[in-house]
C-alpha cells in the first residue's frame, strides 16, 4: 500500500465541480469573480463557494481557490476582504503566484493556506525551501520540470509539491509569454490570453519570407501551438517520487471532460496505491482517455524535451470524437428505464457508452426514447429536454451517455 | 538628479567604448545563468571588464536572470561568489531559489522576473529581502511605471531602447519547426529568425534559439520622445538593450548621452532626438513604443 496523491481537478462551476467530485477527485480547483486568469471560465460567486464547500467537505474533498493574477497598479485593491472571506467559506488554500497577492494573503487571511501557482515557475528546489520558509503549504511545479527533478526536490525540501498530469499546456514557461499583450492588448497574466502561441506566422530568414515559399510549396507556416499532457500511463512514477497531488488542467472544459479524466486517473492511482507489485496498466484506461481528449497526447518536460512531434502541425486532427450526450437523473431499476436530462442530441438507433463513477462502462444502441409524458419519440433534439430511454444494464444518477462524433486520434503518450 | 545609463555589452572592446560613450552601468551575462546575453562572458572576461568599469567609476551587473533548474542551482553559489570575489557590483535575478543564494553570498540584486514585474508592491516584497532595485516588465504602462516609482524608495529600471523579450519558451520551437519541415536542423541555432503576425505581414518579431529554449522579441522599443517624462517622475534608471543594433549601438548611447545633457539643461529637442534615433536604427528593425504610450485599461 502506497500513500496516495490527492488527484486534483478543475471545475468551471458548480455542477462540474459536484460531478468530480463524484467521479474521483480527492479536491477541486475554482475560480472566484476576482484575481483568476480564466476571465471566460465560469466563475464561483462567494453563494456558489460556500455550496460547493459544503458539497466537498461532505465527501471528505477540498476546495481550492485560484486567484494567479499577475497584478498591476490597483488590481490587489480588496485582496485582503477577498482572502478573508475565501477562508471564512471554508476554502482551503488559494493558488497565487504574485508576490504581492502571496503577501497580502499570508498577513491579511491569517490561517489560510497559499499554494504557489505553476504561473511562478517554480523549477528547482531552492525556490521550493523560499516558499516554504516565506510560509507556503504547497509549491505547484513549472510545467518545465522533469521527473528526475522532482524526485530531487521531494530529496530535497519536505514542502507538498503539486504538479500537472493531464491537460492543456503553454508552450512557454507559463507566465513569461505576452505575445497576446503586444498582439491584441490583451493581458496573458491577467485572464486574457488569446492564445496567439497558437496562430500561424510567416517565419523570416535574412529577408526572405519561408512561408510565402512554403505556400507555394504547401509547406507549413510556423506555429507555436503544443499537444495536450497526458500522464495516464505514468501514475507509478509520481507515486514512487512522492509527489502530493497531481493536477488536471481545464475549468474551461465540460462535464463530459471532467468525469472521464477524473474517472481513469482514480482508478490508475487506487490500482497502482493498492498494489504496486501486482499492478498492471489496463489499456482500457487508455481508450478512455481518449474519449475526452481535444489534441494528441504526449509526457511534456517529465521525461525529455519535447519535440516536433509534440506540436500541432499540419490542418487540425479530427478529434473530439465523444459528445455529452446526456446525464442520467433517476433510473427505474424495475423498468430498466433510466431519465436522462439531453446535453446533444441523439435518436432511436444510435450507438451510446453510458459511464459511472469506479469506471463502470456500457455501450449500447437507443431503442426507445419517451417524452416527459412517456409518449415515444424519435430523437433528444432539445437542450436540457427530459426524456427516458431503456438501458441495457443499471445506471445511477449522475451516469453520463456520450456518443461517438467522429474518429479517435491515437498517437504520442 | 542622477540618471543611470545601464546598457548592454557584447565585449570588453565594447564595453570601453560604451564607457566613453556615456554608459554608467554595464550588463553583461553568459546564457547559463543569465537570460539572452550576447557576447562570450567568461569568468576572465568578466573580471576584466570589471576592473575596466571600476577604473572609470563605472558598475558591472551581470544577469543572474534565468529560470534556475536544479542543476544550475547545484553551480550557483560558486558562480556568484566568483562573481564577488571579481567585485560585481550586483547581479539581476529572478528565480525565488537563486535570489536565495544570491543572499547569501552577500552580493547586492536587482528583482528581475521579467513579464512578472508589474506593481510596487511585488517590488517591496523584494526589497525587504534586500533587492536593491527592479526591472519593471516591458508591458507595463509608462502612467503604472511612474505610480510605481512613486510608491517605492527603490530605483526602476525602464527600457528606454532596444528589444525586449516577450515570449520565452524551454522548448526548442526552432529547431522542432525546422525537424517538421525535413530542413537542416543544425541551422536553427546558428542563426536568428523573424516570425510576422497573421493580421500584420510587415510586423518582425525576431526569434532565436538558445540552450535555454526559444526567445522571442518585440519591435525595438524607444522612449527618446519621453525621457522628459521619465524625469518628471522620477525615473532615472535607463536601460538600452543593443541586441541587434551592432555596430550602431555605441553611437545610440551617445545619442542618449546627449539626450540626458540636454534634459539637464533645458535644451532637449524631442524631433530632433527622435529623428537622430531613426537616422541610427538599423534597418530592418521597426522602431515602436509597445504598450509603454497605451492606457493602462486599454489592456484587457
Amino acid at each position: 500500500m502506497k500513500r496516495r496523491p490527492e488527484l486534483l481537478a478543475p471545475a468551471g462551476n458548480l455542477e462540474k465541480l459536484k460531478m468530480a467530485i463524484h467521479y474521483g477527485a480527492d479536491a477541486v480547483y475554482i475560480g472566484g469573480q476576482q484575481f483568476g486568469l480564466r476571465s471566460r471560465a465560469g466563475n464561483f460567486s462567494f453563494d456558489e463557494m460556500r455550496e460547493g464547500v459544503a458539497f466537498a467537505h461532505g465527501r471528505g474533498a477540498k476546495v481550492y481557490v485560484a486567484a494567479n493574477m499577475v497584478t498591476h497598479e490597483g488590481d490587489i485593491e480588496g485582496a485582503g476582504d477577498f482572502f478573508r472571506t475565501l477562508r471564512d467559506i471554508g476554502i482551503d488554500a488559494v493558488i497565487v503566484s504574485d508576490p504581492a497577492m502571496i503577501e497580502t494573503c499570508l498577513s491579511e487571511a491569517e490561517g489560510l493556506p497559499v499554494h504557489l501557482s505553476t504561473q511562478a515557475s517554480a523549477t528547482n528546489y531552492e525556490t521550493l525551501r523560499f516558499w516554504k520558509e516565506e510560509g507556503l503549504e504547497r509549491v505547484v511545479l513549472a510545467r518545465e520540470v522533469s521527473m528526475d527533478e522532482i524526485v530531487k526536490m521531494k530529496q530535497e525540501v519536505d514542502v507538498e509539491i503539486e504538479t500537472f498530469v493531464h491537460g492543456a499546456m503553454c508552450i512557454s514557461y507559463s507566465g513569461r509569454c505576452t505575445l497576446s499583450n503586444h498582439m491584441t492588448l490583451r493581458d496573458a497574466n491577467r485572464g486574457g490570453c488569446a492564445q496567439s502561441c497558437r496562430w500561424k506566422y510567416g517565419f523570416f530568414e535574412e529577408g526572405e519570407l519561408l512561408t510565402k515559399d512554403m505556400e507555394a510549396r504547401d509547406e507549413e507556416p510556423f506555429s507555436m501551438s503544443s499537444v495536450d499532457l497526458s500522464m495516464v500511463r505514468h501514475i507509478p512514477d509520481f507515486v514512487e517520487a512522492g509527489v502530493d497531488s497531481l493536477k488536471v488542467e481545464g475549468r474551461m472544459k465540460s462535464i463530459h471532460y471532467v468525469a472521464t479524466v477524473c474517472n481513469v486517473y482514480r482508478q490508475v492511482i487506487d490500482a497502482y496505491c493498492e498494489d504496486p507489485e501486482n499492478f498492471v496498466f489496463d489499456p482500457a484506461w487508455e481508450e478512455e482517455i481518449w474519449k475526452a481528449a481535444q489534441r494528441e497526447l504526449a509526457s511534456g518536460f517529465y521525461y525529455g524535451i519535447p519535440t516536433e512531434k509534440e506540436q500541432l502541425f499540419g490542418k487540425p486532427r479530427s478529434i473530439p470524437q465523444f459528445a455529452f450526450a446526456a446525464r442520467v437523473i433517476a433510473y427505474d431499476p424495475v423498468t430498466g428505464m433510466a431519465t436522462l436530462e439531453q446535453r446533444n442530441h441523439f435518436s432511436i438507433g444510435e450507438e451510446v457508452e453510458f459511464f459511472g463513477p469506479g469506471f463502470v462502462r456500457f455501450s449500447q444502441v437507443i431503442e426507445t426514447i419517451e417524452d416527459v409524458d412517456g409518449q415515444p419519440i424519435e430523437s433528444a433534439n432539445q437542450a436540457m429536454m427530459t426524456i427516458r430511454v431503456k438501458v441495457d444494464q443499471p445506471v445511477a444518477t449522475d451516469y453520463i451517455m456520450r456518443k461517438r462524433k467522429g474518429v479517435p486520434a491515437r498517437t504520442l503518450i | 538628479m542622477m540618471i543611470q545609463l545601464v546598457t548592454t555589452a557584447q565585449s570588453v572592446d565594447q564595453a570601453e567604448a560604451l564607457i566613453k560613450a556615456g554608459a554608467d552601468r554595464l550588463y553583461i551575462g553568459n546564457s547559463r545563468f543569465g537570460l539572452r546575453q550576447k557576447g562570450d562572458w567568461t569568468i576572465d572576461a568578466v573580471r576584466e571588464v570589471t576592473q575596466l568599469a571600476h577604473r572609470h567609476g563605472k558598475d558591472v551587473t551581470v544577469a543572474v536572470n534565468n529560470l534556475m533548474h536544479n542543476d544550475h542551482i547545484e553551480e550557483l553559489s560558486g558562480y556568484v561568489q566568483t562573481l564577488k570575489a571579481i567585485g560585481v557590483d550586483d547581479v539581476t535575478a529572478g528565480d525565488p531559489g537563486a535570489i536565495r543564494l544570491i543572499r547569501q553570498a552577500k552580493i547586492p540584486y536587482w528583482y528581475d522576473a521579467q513579464t512578472l514585474v508589474t506593481s510596487a508592491k511585488q517590488i517591496q516584497f523584494w526589497g525587504k529581502r534586500e533587492a536593491i532595485g527592479a526591472v519593471v516588465a516591458r508591458e507595463v504602462t509608462l502612467e503604472e511605471l511612474a505610480l510605481i516609482q512613486q510608491q517605492i524608495g527603490l530605483p526602476v529600471e525602464v527600457q528606454v531602447y532596444g528589444p525586449t523579450c516577450i515570449h520565452h519558451s524551454k522548448r526548442p520551437l526552432v529547431t522542432n519547426y525546422f525537424n517538421e519541415l525535413g530542413r537542416p536542423s543544425e541551422e536553427a541555432k546558428q542563426r536568428e529568425f523573424y516570425m510576422s503576425e497573421p493580421a500584420d505581414a510587415s510586423s518582425r518579431y525576431p526569434i532565436y534559439e538558445d540552450e535555454n529554449g526559444t526567445h522571442i522579441f518585440s519591435e525595438d522599443l524607444t522612449l527618446m520622445g519621453q525621457l522628459p517624462t521619465l524625469v518628471k517622475h522620477g525615473l532615472h534608471t535607463w536601460k538600452l538593450d543593443g541586441w541587434h543594433a551592432g555596430d550602431q549601438f555605441v553611437e545610440i548611447v551617445k545619442l542618449f548621452t546627449f539626450a540626458r545633457a540636454n534634459l539637464l539643461n533645458g535644451r532637449f529637442d524631442r524631433v530632433e532626438m527622435e529623428a537622430r534615433l531613426n537616422d541610427l536604427q538599423p534597418e530592418g528593425f521597426r522602431l515602436g513604443t509597445g504598450l509603454l504610450l497605451r492606457k493602462p485599461e486599454e489592456i484587457k
